[in-house]
């Protein structure tokens, strides 16, 4: 098996599962639909296309560094100024960078690699209004999907390592193995993109930690009062 | 006399502990209501103090310092595990008793650094002011060591041997207003220099803003 591993990092994304009308949520991670669609738009398949091959790829997604949530809250009047919109809470992540691999063929992946590097369609991590801060493609690696997002380098930047403790478990989200124990259930397998009529399967999801990764940089989270008066 | 150091563990899922954390009033009222008895609180030389540390992610402590033997039941009802974990009171005389002038220990200590100033030039009173940038916040713990009865070591490179972390502006309601505070985190490396000092500051804390989570120090063996 191969994996397409992606950086996926910006000053703002949102990563929409369950959002109904004026208040636009983001998940805390990447969804698949998301991620499947960028890597869609690098392909450049429209949205009425069938998504066909992209469907059968494994998905999963490691918290390098989780961001902060924030809300905006938004007004907007029509053209002409007469009428006004609903007013909107839309939900971003601030400042967060995860590690994401999709897993499946290696000539789909060296493909997708390709497109990513010279997208057909302006890339963007889940709103338009969100492009990524660097490239987003870590290329191609050899191996299981599980073991990639476990030992790939850590991509936090320095001063959130420096915040960290000396020693972190990063929390892996990715799709669960045929008879796996399955964490939760999330709507949000893609099934189809077409605006007319939208499609998502439900996608049975496996949360897990990394091993301990060493910082060296981190804050000591040793101090213990309770040693010298007995334990 | 004596003194207990006590740890107590909170059960961040649950929705008590949101509330005790979002808050340090919240939290002092909780302390505070503790001790049945107000010498328990509150001694001549000694108050209650408390610190929260988080020694492991969605792992928080409530470490409290205080004359009397707490009585935690409330929190463990409202923030903890009642069938399963209470808290660990422990005698903190014999530490304090075997302390002596040119011991060396390894501390944690979550302060508020501050200074006095005038708000503009003619302004009437005073005020305190929090002090925001990383060095002043490790000057003042520095400068104001020698009066608590110790001093903070050297690195090799010939600064404080000190670490900061968790610098942040706390910003809590307290009855129709609400309260700002700058807080900082120590660790360091210390050496005794005047232990009767040094016990009072251990018993009593250091700095302002002892009521909300701050002045706390505590010791470990250095590694």
């Amino acid at each position: 098996m191969s994996v397409l591993l992606l950086r996926l990092a910006a000053p703002l994304q949102s990563w929409g599962a369950s959002s109904r009308f004026a208040h636009r949520n983001t998940e805390i991670a990447p969804t698949k639909s998301g991620v499947l669609g960028l890597l869609a738009a690098a392909r450049g398949i429209r949205r009425t296309e069938p998504l066909t091959e992209l469907l059968e790829l494994r998905f999963g997604v490691r918290l390098d560094q989780p961001g902060q949530i924030i809300r905006d809250f938004q007004t907007a009047r029509s053209l002409d100024g007469r009428d006004s919109m609903p007013l909107t809470y839309r939900y971003y992540l601030a400042d967060a960078i995860f590690l994401a691999g999709v897993s499946g063929d290696a000539e789909l992946l060296h493909g997708l690699h390709d497109a990513l590097r010279r997208p057909k369609f302006p890339l963007y991590l889940g709103r338009r209004s969100c492009p990524p801060a660097g490239p987003v493609s870590l290329g191609v690696h050899d191996g299981e999907l599980e073991d990639r997002l476990d030992t790939f380098d850590w991509l936090a930047t320095e001063q959130f390592k420096k915040k960290s403790y000396q020693s972190v478990r990063l929390e892996i989200i990715r799709d669960a193995r045929p008879g796996e124990r399955v964490s939760e259930t999330v709507l949000d397998e893609p099934v189809s993109f077409d605006p007319a009529h939208r499609q998502y399967a439900w996608r049975p999801v496996v949360r897990s930690h990394t091993d301990r990764i060493a910082n060296a940089v981190g804050v000591a989270d040793d101090h213990d009062p309770m040693t010298l008066v007995g334990g | 006399m004596s003194v207990y150091l006590t740890r107590f563990r909170i059960n961040t899922a649950r929705r008590g502990a949101r509330k005790l954390l979002g808050s340090p009033h919240t939290m002092h009222a909780a302390v505070r209501a503790a001790f049945a008895n107000p010498e328990d609180h509150e001694r001549e030389g000694t108050r209650t103090l408390w610190r929260l540390d988080a020694p492991a992610p969605a792992t928080v402590h409530l470490y409290v310092v205080s004359p009397g033997k707490p009585d935690l039941t409330h929190l463990v009802e409202q923030a903890g595990w009642p069938t399963t974990d209470t808290w660990d009171t422990r005698d903190y005389d014999g530490l304090l008793g075997s302390l002596r002038n040119g011991q060396r220990w390894a501390f944690r200590l979550t302060a508020n650094p501050v200074h006095n100033g005038r708000l503009t030039k003619d302004a009437k009173e005073t005020q305190r002011f929090g002090y925001l940038r990383e060095a002043e916040q490790a000057d003042w713990l520095v400068n104001r060591a020698a009066r608590h009865g110790f001093t903070v070591a050297d690195q090799d490179d010939g600064g404080p041997n000190l670490m900061l972390h968790r610098r942040q502006n706390v910003t809590f309601r307290r009855g129709n207003g609400s309260v700002t505070l700058v807080t900082a985190t120590y660790d360091g490396i210390l050496d005794i220099t005047d232990v009767e000092a040094f016990r009072r500051t251990l018993t009593g804390g250091l700095g302002h803003a002892k009521a909300y989570g701050c002045g706390l120090l505590t010791l470990a063996p250095v590694r």
